[in-house]
């Protein structure tokens, strides 16, 4: 009797531990997957930089974009695949949204190839997706240290063909600060526009 | 070594690419038809020219879907080619090499699987059920990016559309299977295709990641193309349908224009041995 009441014990505490576990996973579960996006493992401060826009003028980032969800990117015009298809998708996805929701959110990019990415270039390629897009041009080694800084890699020029072509290595995630001044999650290549339009209204509404 | 067209996610190139494994596929047909053809001659039979015309036609459409460029843009780049790759292989090839082979070719050739495979029925639904399936986004984007994937989904609609089309095309000898009840199985096959292209078609988002996320082909969206495969899926393949029931029903009606033609001359004899007899 008695070891049966303990092996009964034993068998409750099991199952009881093991719903403990399965709640908290499924609790940090899905906290993960209420992001299509991949959280930060702590919150990023929005750096305070100052570049040229396809205008020429500065642009000050933190306080252009203060109180808005804003999107940075690190990329070059001249880039195959990464870049275009980060800018169409987020183009394609904001303009769906409703115009409240559009106009709250930024969309900056910032050129790793200065050298070919003059103000004009950069905006003649960001106008193919969205005019709203904001193109930031600056000096290599300020990029490569703000690139830094924000834990990202620097961009790495490749070798130059027989017809003087040559790519850039560069990060391929795209940086979200929220409202609230902080970068929490961070997409990366391979982000679908369903990823982008389950995320964006929820990035403008979310408290951390 | 790439040998058959698969999504490898470099960006486009028009520097031709050679797909060995292709021409190998395309090889292996030809000499399978032309094995099929001796032995039919060896017995006797007639092959016309027309017959041979059209495998030859229904064989270039196919390499041309799989081969480079159609078949490297449709495995990798674009929806609306990889749905172009579907027409000509599911669709547009099949009649073609079926109405190539020779006149008495056997109902059920591979035996008493053949035969249930090639019954309307099953038929109908095996190919609705192909390419539905093949065109579900979790199973094309688990496929394209491997060369085995890729191969196996163009096996797939050639093989459908070969089932498809048998029992229109060779005589399998259901007499239940009349011109009528024919026109009503390639009416289904159109209703049927409706919710693929429907779902392809009417997405807000693209569904294909494997051409959402492929290196962009300027000028021209991933949700543009998508829509454009979509249209394609839906008026491409209605279009050699419909074509289909046109000829079933010119036949029907000449059938039944005979028909009436001989009961109106075997109503008209009687009136004829009365005047005799008068």
């Amino acid at each position: 009797m008695r070891m049966r009441t303990r092996r009964a014990r034993i068998h409750a505490g099991t199952l009881l531990a093991a719903a403990l576990l399965f709640a908290c996973s499924r609790g940090e579960t899905e906290v993960r997957s209420a992001w299509r996006g991949t959280l930060l493992s702590e919150p990023v401060e929005k750096p305070d930089f100052t570049l040229a826009d396809t205008d020429g003028k500065p642009f000050r980032f933190r306080e252009a974009t203060a109180g808005q969800l804003t999107l940075l990117f690190f990329g070059y015009t001249n880039c195959p695949d990464i870049c275009p298809l980060h800018m169409a998708s987020l183009a394609t996805v904001r303009r769906g949204l409703p115009f409240a929701m559009k106009n709250r959110i930024r969309v900056v990019f910032v050129t790793t190839d200065p050298a070919r990415d003059t103000p004009q270039v950069m905006r003649v390629w960001l106008d193919q997706f969205d005019p709203d897009f904001v193109g930031l041009r600056g000096d290599s080694a300020y990029v490569a240290r703000l690139q830094n800084s924000l834990g990202m890699a620097s961009a790495i020029l490749g070798p130059r063909g027989a017809d003087g072509r040559y790519s850039v290595g560069h990060a391929a995630q795209v940086l979200a600060f929220t409202p609230d001044g902080r970068a929490h999650l961070q997409y990366p290549f391979g982000t679908r526009q369903e990823d982008w339009a389950h995320d964006l209204p929820k990035l403008l509404e979310a408290t951390w | 070594m790439q040998w058959w067209c698969a999504a490898v996610g470099v960006p486009w190139s028009w520097t031709w690419q050679p797909y060995p494994g292709v021409w190998l596929f395309m090889l292996v047909l030809a000499a399978a038809y032309l094995h099929i053809r001796r032995r039919a001659q060896a017995r006797g039979a007639r092959i016309p020219p027309a017959r041979t015309a059209s495998f030859a036609a229904g064989w270039l459409l196919l390499w041309i879907a799989l081969d480079w460029p159609v078949g490297a843009l449709g495995a990798g780049y674009l929806a609306s080619l990889h749905m172009a790759q579907f027409i000509l292989i599911g669709v547009a090839a099949p009649p073609l090499l079926i109405l190539g082979l020779p006149r008495r070719t056997p109902a059920a050739p591979a035996g008493r699987a053949s035969r249930v495979l090639t019954h309307p029925i099953v038929a109908l639904g095996v190919f609705t059920a192909i390419v539905t399936g093949t065109h579900l986004p979790a199973v094309t984007d688990a496929l394209m990016p491997a060369q085995l994937g890729s191969f196996v989904i163009d096996t797939l609609w050639l093989l459908a559309g070969i089932l498809f089309w048998w029992p229109l095309l060779i005589e399998t000898g259901r007499t239940w299977f009349t011109e009528p009840v024919r026109i009503a199985y390639l009416f289904a096959n159109m209703v049927f295709m409706t919710a693929p292209g429907a779902m392809i078609t009417f997405s807000d988002l693209p569904i294909y990641a494997t051409y959402e996320l492929a290196p962009p082909i300027p000028g021209f969206s991933s949700i543009e193309d998508q829509r454009l495969a979509g249209v394609g899926m839906r008026f491409g393949g209605s279009t050699i349908v419909f074509v289909a029931i046109s000829i079933l029903f010119l036949r029907w009606n000449r059938a039944e224009e005979k028909l009436m033609a001989s009961e109106q001359a075997s109503a008209g004899r009687p009136d004829e041995s009365a005047q005799r007899d008068g």
